[in-house]
């Protein structure tokens, strides 16, 4: 049977880590051997006790401590009163949820696309490569709108050393990058000739960034994005987080692009309008 | 399973309430009809024929609105309903069907389970079709599926009683003191023309399978959904009847000595904000995208094959609740026609 009961959580620290965003490290009370097994890409269900639950992603799984960090934008009550709590406090914690992202290193050449918060999600794989020195294998691009709208400074400080990381900025100061991270996909795929693609941020980046990957030759099933949608049970039970016959607690958030178009009946060409946000 | 004779089903009635709760529909004296509870010393005649009653038994099951957990502080505490021995007595093929349904859904929910596993479900066999019904045509009825009640109740042509079908060991073991005698001469014959009548009836409601085809083929435009969702008050009576609908919402309240309750509620996926997320962003933020999901959600091929069964059951109710006039007949009927 399900649990739908939150496990205590502790709330260690937290710093501010981009605007209205804070970066928070948790530990889980009596972290069991399911909460290792945690990928990349899935998410968990954090109880603000008088406020309710809201799913969030891990920046890094829980290690053998029940250790764990989030990055967490300020966007309604429950980010509030999380906000408003001191270290010490306790919290509800249930996971991990949904599915991650593939794990698929060795001969694959992946472009990790991220916008805003999207990266976010993408920060364990990100980790994972910049530990392994896949430096040949993944490569970032990062957009966001202005640059205290980036998140995750100290972790990109040290991926910037270890694999090839372009940022770019909707509203760039002289001598950084403008634009959106389309605007440097001629670039890089001519530089590192991606075959797979991972992207995670607004709908309607990830819908951009998919076609024009495709128009680049990858295929569309070689293409992941992580779908937000409002959660409230996180175990396929409540009914909100549906995308056609799926529910993203289950099947998602990471989608096969190919799925995720079969799933809502578009096309490549007609998948924009219907989703568009952010 | 064996099939016994009964003479009298208020018998049958008043025993099974010795041992536990026992529920069945009866008129409010206010022109409404609810399931409420019957005692054992309850001999009023059953009236087994006519409407499916206006909410379905999923609330027994799933409950409107219940505690999940407590937070005090320090500590979070599950609560599991404790649910004493309960009978539902005289349900359709429709709704047992459909209990069937959410049985699936709802298999490793711990609450909903408590609740089903203390349940013994008796099912009335209908004879002739009820008005907005159309059981046949989904597969749910008029005769009720094996193994989808603990007991079955068949009425004789010839007044004289009926057959009592045992679909489960707990079906026969809540029935053994009454040492009934076995007989099933004539129940096929008999369920199999209640079958036939009823289909009979239901004969003229074919447009629906045309609607259902052109629903999974894709051949239902957006402007046709739209043009339906215009018709959405979203007042969510339509999920509230829908005996297969289980949507839930949370609601979390703190006490006055600060311990936290957190519950859920029945939801819809009808109102507008069902999917609207902190950011503002809503994926289904039209009232066409909307209807048009709670009808895929009833007939879609991809539910069906993950459920074994349509969402839909049959039974009518969305088009006896629905103010817009949008129920299944004014949907599904409607985006049939070429
Ligand atoms: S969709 Fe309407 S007819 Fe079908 S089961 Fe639900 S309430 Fe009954
Ligand atoms: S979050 Fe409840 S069904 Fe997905």
């Amino acid at each position: 049977m399900i649990d739908l009961t939150p496990r205590k959580l502790h709330l260690l620290d937290s710093y501010e880590d981009g605007r209205d965003a804070r970066h928070f490290s948790f530990r889980i009370d009596f972290p069991q051997a399911h909460d290792l097994a945690t990928m990349p890409g899935q998410f968990f269900m954090l109880a603000v006790p008088g406020v309710g639950e809201a799913p969030f992603t891990y920046v890094s799984p829980p290690n053998l401590y029940g250790h764990f960090n989030a990055l967490i934008r300020r966007m309604g009550n429950l980010t509030d009163a999380l906000f408003a709590l001191r270290p010490g406090d306790t919290l509800g914690y249930r996971g991990p949820f949904g599915k991650g992202w593939p794990l698929f290193f060795s001969p694959r050449r992946v472009l990790v696309v991220a916008g805003g918060c999207g990266l976010a999600p993408l920060a364990g794989l990100i980790d994972e490569a910049s530990r392994e020195h896949l430096s040949s294998r993944l490569s970032v691009v990062y957009g966001a709108r202005r640059d205290e709208d980036q998140i995750l400074a100290r972790e990109r400080l040290r991926w910037k050393l270890a694999i090839p990381f372009i940022e770019t900025l909707d509203d760039a100061a002289a001598g950084q990058r403008r634009g959106t991270p389309l605007d440097h996909f001629d670039e890089v795929f001519a530089t590192v000739q991606p075959d797979t693609l991972l992207c995670c941020g607004p709908e309607s980046l990830m819908l951009g960034a998919a076609r024009a990957s495709v128009e680049h030759g990858i295929q569309p099933s070689r293409i992941w994005v992580s779908l937000e949608r409002r959660m409230h049970c996180g175990v396929g039970l409540c009914g909100h987080c549906y995308i056609g016959a799926s529910y993203a607690c289950l099947d998602g958030p990471t989608y096969r692009y190919d799925r995720f178009l079969a799933l809502t009946g578009a096309t490549d060409s007609c998948a924009a309008p219907a989703l568009q946000r952010c | 399973m064996s099939t016994h004779e009964l003479a009298e089903v208020e018998r049958l009635r008043r025993h099974l309430a010795q041992s536990r709760r026992l529920y069945e529909v009866r008129d409010d004296g206010q022109g409404g009809r609810h399931w409420q509870e019957v005692g054992p010393k309850d001999f009023t005649p059953l009236e087994p024929e006519g409407d499916p009653p206006p909410f379905s038994a999923k609330l027994f099951f799933f409950a409107e609105r219940e505690l999940l957990f407590r937070f005090d502080g320090g500590q979070f505490y599950s609560s599991l309903p404790e649910v004493r021995p309960q009978a539902i007595f005289g349900l359709h093929a429709c709704d047992l069907q459909a209990i069937a349904y959410q049985d699936r859904f709802f298999a490793q929910d711990p609450h909903y389970q408590a609740r089903r596993h203390a349940t013994l479900l008796v099912g009335v066999e209908c004879r002739e079709s009820c008005s907005n019904g159309f059981c046949s045509l989904v597969e749910s009825g008029p005769l009720v599926g094996d193994g989808l009640a603990d007991l079955v109740l068949v009425r004789r042509d010839d007044a004289r009683g009926w057959w009592l079908r045992v679909g489960s060991a707990a079906g026969a073991e809540a029935i053994r003191e009454l040492r009934l005698p076995t007989n099933l001469d004539g129940c096929q014959a008999t369920r199999e023309s209640n079958a036939a009548r009823v289909a009979l009836a239901q004969l003229h409601d074919r447009e629906l399978l045309d609607g259902v085809a052109a629903l999974n083929a894709g051949q239902v435009s957006a402007d046709t959904w739209e043009t339906l969702g215009t018709h959405c008050f979203g007042c969510s009576g339509c999920t509230q009847v829908c005996p297969t609908c289980s949507c839930f919402a949370p609601l979390e309240q703190v006490g006055a000595s600060g311990e936290v309750q957190h519950e859920r509620v029945w939801d819809s996926c009808l109102y507008e904000g069902f999917q609207a997320e902190a950011s503002g962003h809503n994926p289904s933020a039209s009232p066409g995208q909307r209807v048009q999901r709670f009808w895929l959600h009833k007939f879609g091929e991809p539910f069906r094959e993950q459920f074994g069964h349509y969402g839909c059951v049959g039974c009518g109710r969305c088009d006896r609740v629905c103010p817009g006039g949008i129920g299944v007949h004014g949907v599904i009927g409607e985006v049939g026609r070429p």
